[in-house]
């Protein structure tokens, strides 16, 4: 009784949200419409551009310069002269307009501690050992000075840049590689699973030292994947998995005094129990957190300054930041990063349109673009699209559902897959919700991603046409219709109705579209019931196999191999899921869960395989993927490369280097990809 | 006297204790844990966590436990003053909170104030002249007040703010302030953003008050003694002010009740719409992300806030109206 009631309330809540967000639209759209159709596609989606990293030795800087911050901090002899601090081989970027100017601070906002993707991914740098070029196709090198492949794949050395520092003036050498793996990922308490990043078909790799600048890592078979999986936002890319005791590298020096292995126990226990905590593990975690414990010696441009966990999350510049711009100014010229804290999206949003904050993308909502383009010269920033390649929208079909027999064999059958697909009006869902900046399509990729298997995939089942779903649901013994014109079960149980589930409160409408979908799919017959649920249950209920329909985006998937979440059934616990078992058996490597069907286990076979063969042959493989992808239709496709994921980007006039379009994704950082760090004021 | 007043403390402690089991369970009810909701958002960004590490989160966070051994755990800290680490800001309870408590506190006073300095007056007159064009405007803006949702209210004005006055949107401070040591400027500063949701906050409680204040008001002028009073030549307001107000007064006295809870919940969704640095939207966050030491905190404090306002307006009421006294003796 006092569960369900608990539940009355909050839903209650969320309704009077609901109504909230409903008003803040309103108050929006009465001036929305013409503009929508004036602002064209074309006037807010550049050409795709960004800064880059200089590799030609020849091409580096002669001497460097550094913030007058700084400079007085050196004449009082407090930091070392700037070019002792850089090292003797910079990370030399070449700004992608001009060279910039020092000072400043840039504002913007945050949600709250569970937000901290906000800052890794404007000022982490990124702190990868390498990492994408602007374009996110081409792995070029970043933290370390370059990757050389041994031994056909199997050997990787990684060359570290001679007198690098952390952020307190500690050197940064292989040790901190070496204390990272012995340490930090070989202990139990700190990391129970062993990261698949660090191994090659389910072997794991060892990383060992071979001079103070050189690193090794040896896997036991080629592992031609390892320099995407140290670019993309993978386990071994830079400090902001501190928190999970990932990174591939951490301060030794500084890190120490936390583990049981160098302190003794009484005086951990005393450090554990000043800092209120119930358990080493916790310390460590919580000091080894790149947001959260501004003390951590850190390798990115800015360093948190007040913490995450407080109102205001300030970043201020690292005096140690290896990153210097061609002319050699050590970066990043902003001197301070604020945000904010936001109790709510729309607060955060409204801030943006008033103009509050000086460059803010996530968050922003694309529903929101009307007005925000209406107050441009108001609030003096430039709107700025940055579509994904990835879709937007995809509806998962839970191929091991079983509660039904009846809509489990359904979902296992292609033909009912792809009626299904062929019944939605992907041109209206992209005018409403999209405001027509979307591409409507199956799942693949934007044509111009390497793996994409050819333009035809895009429309392969993913086109509207009703009298064809029809004929084929029908051709399935789905022919029988009820009074009310829908169709009815092949078992005589009534009504064949499909249950969608839903999340609120994430960057697209999910719940809205999927009520679109329903309306399209009446004229197919299909009954289609939306359900909402919060987070939590979501995950609850994917987990004991009781979700029939998910709704989600392929986001990351453009790097099929580092991000194959949304491709097949990768990970068992995940909010939309096309197969909890499918998952199961391929993380097990086939002894749990349950055996897909040949397709998709040639799909599985087919990723699992480019990870040990050359880039060609991997390029061949990732078509192949996604060539079943589209033909089996595993996952319907309904709107992608549209800008809802981050992607609107609002920006003040007078800030400098800004590219007119960049690479938006998860593994890009984005704007990470477009080097925060020459962001500066042109006044 | 003071036995009364002694009962009464004593029935308190008994419950806030009954609170404080009832809000662990409470937050217990919900499907999931933290790590539940944890990994569910790490889902949502892409990153995965396996059952492993969600078996050693649960461990780290004593989740695994019985439920009545996590509750003792809990009571044991409380008795020292400690109220357990907040799972997702990752820093003690006590700071979360305190962080923002007063001010949630200095909100809810200046809202509390505005209530009784506009309704208090206003009732008395819409009273005193009963059916007047001035009680007509009372009652209309009155009803108004009540009938709008003070939600709808914060967002309209926050978009006139922006549109026509160039506000800034939500928050307490300017954001050059936020970060600013105290001063008489930050002071200042808040001072100047304080009016608005104080506004926003108190209108409803002051709608309520001002009809309250007129149909008790009204109640007494009726009465012999009044008439009385009057016979004998005592000044009009002398009349009104000396017994029928004070009469009146009781329904004031014995809102502090719920008002002391309010201070520090505030109004949940008046606060994340106005983005008010308040407990208000803390709870709301512990709730969803099932951060159960905060969230049970939380609670625990609105229980006993609500236990010592109603002590408080106990007394108020003796001490306000001697009758109470009488019957009580």
């Amino acid at each position: 009784m006092s569960k369900c009631r608990r539940k009355v309330q909050i839903r209650t809540v969320r309704s009077r949200l609901t109504v909230v967000l409903v008003a803040a639209i309103l108050c929006g759209a009465i001036a929305a419409g013409a503009l929508a159709q004036s602002a064209g596609k074309s006037t807010l989606i550049g050409k795709l551009e960004g800064p880059e990293v200089v590799t030609d030795p020849a091409r580096f800087p002669k001497s460097f310069s550094e913030s007058p911050q700084l400079t007085a901090l050196v004449k009082a002899g407090k930091l070392p002269p700037v070019a002792e601090r850089i090292g003797q081989d910079p990370l030399v970027i070449k700004p992608l307009k001009e060279i910039g100017k020092y000072g400043g601070m840039w504002r913007a906002g945050f949600t709250g501690p569970a937000d901290f993707w906000n800052g890794f991914r404007c000022c982490s740098g990124p702190d990868h050992l390498m990492f994408w070029d602007y374009t996110g196709d081409k792995v070029v090198p970043n933290l370390a000075k370059g990757l050389e492949m041994q031994d056909g794949g199997k050997t990787w050395l990684v060359h570290l840049r001679r007198g690098m520092k952390w952020s307190d003036g500690k050197p940064f050498t292989a040790d901190d590689f070496v204390f990272w793996f012995e340490d930090i990922y070989r202990n139990k308490d700190l990391v129970p699973t062993p990261s698949a990043t660090l191994a090659i078909n389910g072997k794991q790799g060892v990383i060992e030292k071979v001079d103070t600048y050189t690193v090794r890592y040896k896997f036991p078979e080629p592992y031609f994947m390892l320099p995407d999986v140290l670019a993309g936002s993978t386990e071994l890319a830079g400090q902001m998995w501190g928190y999970r005791a990932m990174g591939g590298f951490a301060p030794a020096h500084y890190l120490k005094q936390f583990l049981p292995k160098y302190v003794k126990a009484e005086e951990l226990d005393k450090k554990v129990k000043d800092a209120k905590f119930d358990s080493w593990v916790r310390l460590f975690l919580n000091r080894n957190d790149w947001a959260v414990n501004p003390d951590l010696p850190v390798l990115s441009p800015w360093k948190t300054v007040t913490p995450i966990n407080t109102p205001t999350w300030t970043l201020e510049r690292n005096p140690y930041s290896v990153f210097v711009d061609t002319a050699g100014n050590q970066l990043p010229y902003i001197d301070k990063v604020v945000l904010t804290l936001a109790e709510n999206l729309e607060v955060l949003n409204l801030r943006a349109i008033a103009g509050e904050y000086d460059y803010a993308s996530r968050h922003v909502d694309l529903g929101k673009l009307p007005v925000f383009i209406e107050n441009q010269q108001k609030g003096n920033y430039k709107v700025h699209l940055d579509p994904g390649d990835y879709c937007d929208l995809i509806i998962k079909f839970n191929l091991n559902y079983d509660a039904d027999p009846e809509i489990g064999k359904w979902f296992n059958t292609a033909d009912f897959r792809r009626a299904l697909s062929l019944g939605i009006d992907r041109d209206q869902i992209n005018e409403t919700f999209w405001l027509g900046t979307g591409t409507p399509g199956s799942v693949v990729p934007v044509d111009s991603n390497k793996y994409n298997p050819g333009p035809q995939y895009r429309k392969l089942w993913a086109t509207l046409d009703v009298k064809k779903a029809n004929e084929m649901l029908d051709k399935l013994g789905l022919a029988k219709k009820d009074a009310e014109g829908y169709r009815l079960r092949a078992d005589g149980k009534g009504r064949l109705r499909i249950e969608i589930m839903t999340l609120g409160g994430q960057f697209v409408q999910y719940t809205q579209i999927s009520e679109m979908i329903r309306e399209q799919w009446k004229k197919i017959g299909i009954d289609l019931k939306v359900q909402e649920v919060e987070r939590s249950l979501a995950l609850k209920r994917t987990a004991a196999n009781e979700q029939q329909l998910g709704a989600w985006n392929n986001d990351g998937s453009e790097h099929l191999f580092t991000f194959p979440l949304h491709v097949f059934p990768f990970e068992v616990d995940a909010v939309a899921s096309s197969g909890p078992l499918y998952a199961k058996w391929f993380q097990s490597g086939g002894t749990q869960g349950k055996e897909p069907e040949p397709r998709m286990k040639e799909m599985m076979e087919k990723w699992k395989k480019a990870f040990g063969v050359p880039e060609k042959e991997r390029i061949a493989l990732g078509k192949e993927v996604w060539k079943i992808a589209a033909e089996e239709v595993y996952i319907i496709g309904v709107v992608g490369q549209g800008p809802a994921a981050m992607g609107v980007r609002v920006v003040k006039n007078n800030m400098g280097n800004i590219p007119a379009r960049m690479y938006n994704s998860p593994d890009g950082k984005t704007p990470g990809v477009s080097r925060p760090a020459t962001f500066y004021w042109k006044n | 006297m003071l036995a009364y007043i002694g009962r009464r403390a004593l029935l308190a402690v008994f419950t806030v204790w009954a609170i404080s089991v009832l809000s662990f369970a409470i937050i217990q009810l919900p499907p999931g844990d933290y790590v539940t909701s944890y990994i569910a958002q790490m889902a949502s960004m892409g990153s995965v966590v396996s059952d492993e590490e969600a078996q050693n989160l649960r461990i780290q966070y004593g989740l695994g436990q019985p439920i009545y051994v996590q509750y003792l755990k809990w009571m044991k800290l409380m008795v020292v003053g400690n109220f357990g680490m907040s799972m997702e800001w990752r820093r003690p309870v006590t700071e979360v909170i305190g962080d923002r408590l007063w001010l949630t506190i200095v909100v809810a006073l200046a809202s509390l104030l505005l209530t009784w300095v506009l309704a208090l007056p206003i009732g008395i007159y819409s009273a005193v002249r009963q059916y007047s064009p001035g009680d007509y405007v009372a009652t209309f803006i009155g009803f108004i007040g009540l009938a709008v949702p003070n939600f709808l209210l914060a967002l309209v004005i926050l978009y006139f703010g922006f549109v026509f006055f160039n506000a800034n949107i939500g928050g307490l401070f300017t954001p050059d302030f936020q970060d600013a040591p105290w001063g008489l400027a930050k002071v200042w500063d808040l001072a100047k953003h304080l009016p608005v949701p104080a506004l926003i906050l108190g209108l409803a409680g002051t709608a309520q008050q001002i009809r309250i204040m007129r149909a008790n008001l009204l109640d007494e002028l009726r009465k012999p003694y009044v008439v009385t009073a009057r016979s004998k030549g005592l000044s009009e307001l002398r009349v009104i002010l000396k017994y029928p107000v004070r009469v009146a007064l009781n329904p004031f006295a014995s809102t502090i009740g719920y008002t002391l809870p309010y201070i520090v919940s505030g109004s949940i969704i008046v606060s994340l719409v106005l983005g008010l640095p308040t407990v208000g939207p803390l709870l709301l966050k512990a709730l969803i992300a099932q951060d159960m030491f905060l969230a049970g905190t939380i609670v625990l404090l609105l229980g006993v806030m609500t236990v010592i306002g109603t002590l408080i307006s106990d007394i108020l009421l003796v001490w306000v109206d001697p009758r109470i006294r009488l019957e009580e003796t």
